[in-house]
């Protein structure tokens, strides 16, 4: 069983040494770039001279494309046959197919689309490949997003694999006690029943508890944080930023100008 | 004046008709270190709340009465400010990791970060109670991969790193092997002779005899005896309540039937029984 939901990949790098904000806000950049840019080859352009060296750079370019790939493949695909196939746009054809037309146009405009979204969710991957959770939530804690809700969002991400293991000791425990979890439809709906009830009435009492041992911790005081871990944020890095949103301001400018 | 005074403390939980606590009046000494037995049901576990503060601020519900630690009122004060004086560790370990940190390290370091102590001094303190816990070596595991005795040590390790005054626990060795509880009863009886008020709930009668000052028998919610351990835990009020004697104490009363157990008084631990036997 895996331990957490996470994609982070231990490594020292010089990505991974960078402040997560620095990282968000890359990731960010990529993406909107990508998107507001009026010139038609920036999608690919960002994609093989940014995202890819990039994932180099972090050392983790072979878990970056298998998990790229696995995310983004069937989605890009499938967008760029419909987009290729039903855009109506453009008139010079390059085949038919019964009633439908696939015309260069349509067929840059589903290409530059893929691109788009390959764009977004390769950089959001490696950010998540090379950004420790917890590290990036004590940051955005650090920086004035509130307690509870980075707390939400790391505690789901170790909890829920928890819950899972439970659901299967649970399944395990009615099985032993005869309960048919592998026959006709009918018989497998019924034995969720008895599967449910334990888990999330557990997961009620669970939470009472958690919630009391959290608190027994000061998690609700009125003391401002502290942080044990220490997160670099060097003065270049905070340059970085501002000229990383100034990029994307200039490409949000470009793409609303009257052409 | 007593660290800990309750004076008629009746607490009832939301949507229940009968208290559970009746009447609990209550003095503890600081540094002293108070064992809690009863049946289940007994209200221990309520008690324990009521110390730490959860009940009511936590479980809201009627409490009247006062409750009284380190010269404040539970009543007149808030949660987050009694939990700086009174730490409470309970029984099921794997529901007292926070689950935002990924080592037992940041674990135990979780409680100094909400109540914003500095970075230097939180590592040093988090050393130090991992020290005293005998748990260093788990410091860079994550909470979740530990066994459940280990993850009770984790738990009370990161209640003892907030340094409170009165330490709470309730059932904390419940996980443990023989040799585990005794580690831990060691460690908790050290930090009440450096000063640590300790009320602790414990089904395993003879560590209590071992270890602790003085024994609080509940039931239905109430006080019915509480005094000196070898006392308290041989005492025929007990038996006849239905609660769990030591195999010590039980042996000596079936020797003391056939005549073989000499001694008026009853053993709780080991070594006592083999010191009555001897004679």
């Amino acid at each position: 069983m895996r331990e957490r939901l996470s994609f982070y990949i231990k490594r020292d790098s010089v990505l991974h040494r960078l402040n997560p904000l620095t990282k968000l806000t890359l990731t960010m950049a990529l993406i909107l770039i990508a998107f507001l840019s009026p010139w038609y080859w920036t999608p690919h352009f960002i994609l093989l001279a940014a995202v890819l060296p990039l994932s180099f750079a972090g050392r983790v370019f072979p878990e970056f494309i298998k998990t790229a790939l696995r995310l983004i493949l069937p989605a890009a695909t499938f967008l760029f046959l419909m987009q290729a196939i039903f855009q109506p746009v453009g008139e010079t054809v390059i085949f038919k197919f019964y009633f439908l037309d696939v015309t260069r146009e349509s067929l840059m405009f589903a290409f530059r689309n893929a691109t788009r979204i390959f764009v977004m969710v390769s950089s959001f991957t490696l950010f998540l490949l090379t950004t420790h959770p917890s590290e990036l939530m004590s940051d955005l804690s650090r920086r004035g997003l509130p307690g509870q809700f980075a707390y939400v969002i790391i505690s789901t991400l170790q909890i829920l694999p928890q819950i899972q293991a439970k659901a299967q000791t649970i399944i395990a425990a009615q099985r032993s006690r005869g309960l048919d979890t592998e026959s006709t439809f009918f018989k497998r709906a019924g034995a969720i029943v008895p599967l449910v009830g334990p888990l999330v009435f557990g997961s009620f009492i669970e939470v009472e508890e958690r919630a009391i041992a959290i608190e027994a911790r000061g998690f609700t005081s009125k003391n401002l944080k502290t942080s044990l871990q220490e997160i670099a944020d060097p003065s270049f890095e905070r340059t970085v930023r501002w000229v990383l949103i100034l990029l994307i301001i200039i490409s949000a400018l470009l793409n609303l100008w009257p052409s | 004046m007593a660290f800990v005074n309750l004076k008629n403390v009746t607490y009832k939980y939301p949507l229940t008709d009968k208290p559970a606590l009746q009447n609990i009046n209550l003095q503890i000494k600081e540094g002293e270190f108070v064992a809690i037995v009863g049946p289940n049901g007994a209200g221990k576990s309520t008690l324990c709340y009521t110390l730490a503060g959860f009940a009511p601020h936590f479980f809201k519900g009627e409490l009247s009465g006062t409750v009284e630690v380190a010269g404040k009122i539970s009543n007149q004060s808030t949660l987050d400010e009694w939990v700086l004086n009174v730490g409470l560790a309970f029984q099921n370990p794997f529901n007292q990791i926070s689950g935002a940190k990924y080592t037992v390290f940041e674990e135990i370091a979780f409680g100094l970060e909400n109540i914003g102590i500095p970075r230097d001094e939180m590592k040093k303190r988090v050393e130090d109670a991992m020290t005293l816990t005998g748990i260093t070596d788990l410091a860079d595991r994550s909470p979740y991969s530990l066994s459940g005795g280990q993850q009770q040590r984790v738990a009370l390790t990161s209640i003892l790193v907030m340094r409170p005054k009165l330490l709470v626990l309730d059932e904390p060795t419940s996980q443990m092997d023989p040799i585990g509880t005794r580690e831990v009863f060691g460690t908790i009886r050290k930090m009440a002779e450096e000063g640590m008020t300790v009320v602790l709930v414990e089904h395993k009668v003879e560590w209590i005899a071992e270890f602790a000052d003085r024994v609080i028998a509940m039931h239905n919610g109430q006080v019915l005896l509480e005094g000196n351990p070898s006392e308290v835990l041989t005492s025929n009020v007990l038996i006849k309540n239905g609660f769990g004697l030591s195999r010590y104490t039980s042996a000596a009363r079936e020797a003391k039937k056939l005549g073989i157990w000499k001694k008026e008084k009853l053993p709780v631990t080991l070594d006592e029984a083999v010191e009555g036997f001897k004679k």
